[in-house]
């Protein structure tokens, strides 16, 4: 106890390094790959011999149309005298204007909107059905709650073939808008039951004598809702809001099951592996795609983080 | 008949919580009732289903990739469950103590389970990358470990081994946050008064530390078992040849030879593991 | 204004009954304190009336009209909550005019009623501010505000003084009833402080374990308590209550024969001659120094009284004293000497005696 001696700030220091270390490198590998051109990819320092901006201009449609990375390999071949031109530009082609073969402006804006659109229902349906374990005393209720925890742990992976059958047989499969309205669904159940878990946990730390005071006051108990327990509840509101939006934003599995034939509307996640998966070598654009895809999360990170304390209650009751 | 306040309220309860009711009814209790259903049935990728008992579950229990598959899920579980426990663990107990930039730190070391799959996980196919990787250049050209490079994702046998890392990596800052706010609120006293009794760091952490941080320590345990059962994308995005369960499952049921019946069967095999798990939790951690 | 009734309510949450047989009828414009120790059920009470809770049996009548089934927001009535309950989003303004929004008032009553309460209570410089920048007693002006700017026939009080410290219950306890008697609006008051009871109510009702002990104005309750209950709950310091036999001439006090007078009329209890064990019950209050009484006055006198300890109390002094086994605490003004150690003649007039059977009634 007490004081440290100097070889235990040592040590200390250290840990504390090795440990930030381990968790920022896979960043600042992605940040450096996604700024080097080709030649310097191999090369095992950080730093960026020569910055190269083109990955970047080239998902988010800001560049030339020919600025393209064609890989060495590739370009040796052209080089062969034996190809026709209709042949090489074939080729060239395919690797020409990538920001047709991955419009990422687009696919952000697909991942944005079904996100957002499932994190808002997914929030209203649980406003609700929290509020309602939460403070209304009807029958069945604690079953309720104790089945939620159970739901959360089962819902995922494993239904992937019972929603994929579900989705064909309600003809849902077939269509674009089909498809975009099962995964809503899909991604709606899976953030439910941990927002009514959460949202329950905090509405229990709401004074009742709040809803009491409205309701003496001449309010119904739905407007006691939005008028007293809604203001106060905003941080976690929001925080629920984020934590079904980057589930949605992240997902990946049932995306492709869904999406797979429809590419323009792939979600991140969906289009970035495709992306891999088709020119392999091209990984600075990979990498780009990839702190593309990080820089929301990480802003609505840093917002809930700065929300995660504070009780707004505070003041109305005596404690 | 009037209704008194009471009854009321009842009524209001019930409405309120019926969408969500039926939500996940419709979507999670109906799906895992089909599946089961869809198990006995041989379907066709015209979507014709036909009824054949148990044949699914017997192909299962004669499928070699299938225990190949479960002894790869077992390793996972244990490699990350330990994994990620322990290092959350020592990471908690490092940012227990005081240091500048404690609270940098903290931020910090939260990223890895924030930052989606899909970002992070071609940077560490990038690390691990063959031609280019900085993971075959230390071990090879730097400590001269090997004398070969290594396409640790390639290979099957070291694919589950960097899966396993890349886990513990993502989600090692869960268990640091669950152990943490546990640590905090231990009482310095006890600490100080087992200092004087003469006990040294090592003897104070395992006769004061461990034994307040012990029932957090085992619902962290049992819900990282079931959460990394379900796990997908981590592991098909870095190294799909890696086959856990949930893996084993979305290739017989979307590629090669399509069988949804038999990814049915599996699914039903690890909804009852996983029940069985869930129940163990509730009943032994949580005290239902 | 409103009037209340209570009809042979019964309240029971699950298998536990915490009311029994409640009969209460509050006139329009009176103030009714409903006190008694925790757990007694005078909340419940007001909450049945308020709305808050369900009556599992008998009526709950506002107005001659049945209100079980009508939930508190239309049942006309303010609430001034132990806890405040002020909305911590809103500041003081707007928590103050929340009911009357809500009832649509118009805008120049709004702010008509807004200026009057705020210049009454005080709270002219604190409109703006959120509950959590106010003090106790700020907060505690505020809750009450609320309730008074909705001008609704019945207010009721639910222990909204117990969090604040004794000098601000004083201040409070006045502002109470200076609004009552400007407002007159017919006010039901829950405590568990007999001050308070005494002080504020003009009927003061004191209930134990879900019954009803006695109603009456303040001074009815003080002076003829039904029981050693009430008798020692209220009035401050608690009556002594002494083991006592009594004879047709006399009570038969650890030894001493304290002489009856003809208190009692031939149809009241006959007096066996055997004597009957009662408890006697004298307020502290009630003694005298026997040096300092004027030998002609019909006192009875307890003689050789032991003095334990001595208590001073600014304006007098409370004596403990001990009589054979007993104890019995007297004040006595300050022109007593007598020490600690020493032997003291305590005095007092036998007619203010209370008499109880060895648990119920009095029969003086």
């Amino acid at each position: 106890m007490g004081k440290r001696s100097f070889l235990q700030n040592i040590l200390l220091a250290l840990a504390v390094g090795i440990v930030l270390f381990f968790c920022l490198f896979p960043f600042v590998q992605i940040l450096s790959t996604s700024l080097k051109h080709q030649f310097d990819w191999g090369n095992p320092s950080l730093i960026p011999i020569k910055i190269n901006l083109n990955a970047y201009r080239e998902l988010l449609g800001l560049g030339k149309k020919d600025d393209v990375a064609i890989p060495d390999s590739i370009k040796r071949l052209l080089d062969n005298p034996l190809l026709t031109e209709e042949k090489k530009n074939e080729i060239i082609s395919k690797y020409k204007s990538t920001s047709d073969v991955f419009p990422f402006p687009r696919y952000f804006l697909n991942t944005f909107l079904l996100s957002a659109s499932a994190a808002s229902i997914s929030l209203i349906l649980a406003v609700f059905g929290a509020y309602s374990f939460s403070r209304l005393r009807f029958k069945g209720r604690s079953t309720i709650q104790r089945s939620i925890l159970f739901v959360y742990m089962v819902g995922g992976v494993m239904l992937m073939v019972p929603l994929y059958q579900m989705s064909v047989k309600a003809g849902l499969a077939k269509t674009v808008w089909g498809s975009l309205l099962s995964l809503l669904l899909i991604y709606i159940i899976q953030t439910l039951p941990v927002s009514l878990y959460m949202l329950g946990n905090y509405f229990r730390t709401i004074p009742y004598s709040l809803e009491e005071a409205a309701a003496t006051d001449g309010c119904s108990r739905i407007q006691a809702i939005f008028i007293i327990i809604l203001p106060l509840s905003i941080p976690m509101l929001i925080t629920v809001f984020i934590y079904c939006f980057i589930i949605a934003w992240n997902e990946f599995l049932f995306a492709s099951v869904f999406l797979k034939q429809f590419h323009d509307f792939h979600t991140l996640p969906l289009a970035l592996q495709s992306l891999f998966v088709s020119k392999n070598a091209i990984w600075d654009r990979i990498m780009s795609a990839s702190m593309l895809t990080l820089i929301p999360v990480i802003f609505c990170f840093m917002f809930v983080m700065r929300n995660l304390t504070g009780g707004l209650a505070e003041g109305g009751v005596k404690e | 008949m009037p209704i008194s306040i009471e009854q009321k309220e009842a009524r209001l309860g019930w409405k309120l919580v019926a969408p969500s009711l039926g939500v996940i009814g419709l979507l999670i209790i109906y799906p895992i009732l089909y599946n089961l259903y869809l198990s006995f049935f041989d379907i066709k990728l015209t979507g014709e289903k036909f009824f054949i008992g148990l044949a699914n579950y017997e192909k299962l229990l004669e499928d070699t990739a299938f225990y190949g598959s479960v002894l790869t899920t077992i390793i996972f579980l244990i490699g990350t469950v330990v994994g990620s426990t322990v290092v959350g663990l020592f990471v908690a107990l490092l940012m227990n103590l005081q240091f500048p930039f404690r609270n940098v730190a903290r931020t910090i070391i939260l990223l890895p389970y924030f930052a989606p799959v899909i970002s992070v996980v071609f940077g560490w196919q990038f690390i691990f990358d063959p031609v280019n990787g900085i993971y075959n250049h230390i071990i090879v050209e730097v400590l001269h470990l090997t004398d070969q490079r290594h396409n640790l994702i390639g290979d099957p046998n070291t694919a589950l081994l960097v899966v396993i890392l890349f886990d513990i990596w993502k989600h090692f800052p869960i268990s640091y946050l669950l152990i943490i706010s546990k640590l905090q609120s231990i009482n310095r006293d006890q600490y100080e008064a087992a200092a004087i009794d003469g006990c040294g760091p090592v003897v104070r952490f395992f006769h004061v530390t461990l034994p307040e941080i012990y029932f957090v320590l085992g619902t962290l345990v049992i819900l990282r078992l079931i959460w990394n059962l379900n796990k997908f994308e981590e592991i098909f995005l870095l190294a799909p040849n890696v086959k856990t369960l949930p893996i084993f499952t979305y290739y017989a049921a979307f590629t090669g030879i399509i069988d949804q019946g038999f990814a049915a069967t599996v699914s039903v095999v690890q909804f009852l593991v996983l029940s069985f798990l869930i129940y163990f939790y509730v009943k032994k951690v949580l005290r239902w | 204004m409103a009037s209340v009734e209570l009809r042979n309510i019964n309240k029971s949450f699950g298998s536990e009954q915490v009311l029994h047989d409640i009969n209460l009828e509050v006139k329009e414009e009176e103030f009714v304190v409903l006190v008694g120790p925790s757990g007694c059920g005078k909340s419940t009470t007001l909450r049945l009336i308020a709305g808050l809770e369900d009556v599992t049996k008998g009526e709950v009548i506002i107005n001659n009209e049945v209100v079980n089934l009508i939930e508190p927001q239309h049942r006309n009535i303010a609430m001034v909550f132990q806890n405040y309950a002020l909305y911590p989003h809103k500041n003081v303004r707007e928590n103050i005019i929340f009911g009357l929004k809500r009832a649509k008032a118009p805008k120049d009553l709004i702010n008509r009623r807004l200026e009057r309460v705020s210049k009454m209570l005080e709270l002219q410089d604190l409109l703006e501010r959120k509950p959590a920048q106010l003090s106790g007693g700020q907060r505690q002006r505020v809750a009450m505000g609320r309730a008074i700017a909705r001008d609704a026939d019945l207010f009721l009080f639910d222990e909204p003084l117990s969090n604040l410290d004794a000098k601000l219950r004083h201040q409070m306890r006045t502002e109470i009833r200076r609004i009552h008697r400007e407002y007159k609006t017919t006010s039901i008051y829950v405590t568990h402080d007999q001050v308070e009871a005494m002080t504020l109510g003009d009927r003061v009702v004191v209930m134990r374990d879900g019954h009803i002990e006695q109603q009456g104005s303040p001074m009815e309750i003080y002076l003829k308590p039904n029981n050693i209950f009430i008798a020692t709950f209220i009035g401050a310091p608690s009556m002594n209550i002494l083991d006592a036999t009594i004879f047709p001439e006399f009570v038969d006090l650890e030894g001493q024969k304290l002489i009856l007078k003809n208190m009692f009329s031939e149809d009241s209890i006959s007096l066996p001659k055997e004597g009957k064990k009662i408890k006697l019950g004298l307020r502290p209050d009630f003694f005298l120094d026997e040096n300092f009484v004027s030998k002609d006055a019909s006192l009875t006198t307890i003689r050789n009284a032991h003095i334990d300890i001595i208590e001073p109390l600014g304006f007098d002094k409370e004596f403990h004293v001990q009589v054979g086994s007993q104890t019995l605490k007297a004040r006595l003004d300050l022109r007593t000497t007598a020490k600690e150690g020493e032997k003291i003649n305590l005095c007092f007039d036998m007619e203010r005696a209370h008499f109880f059977d060895v648990e119920t009634e009095k029969s003086l």
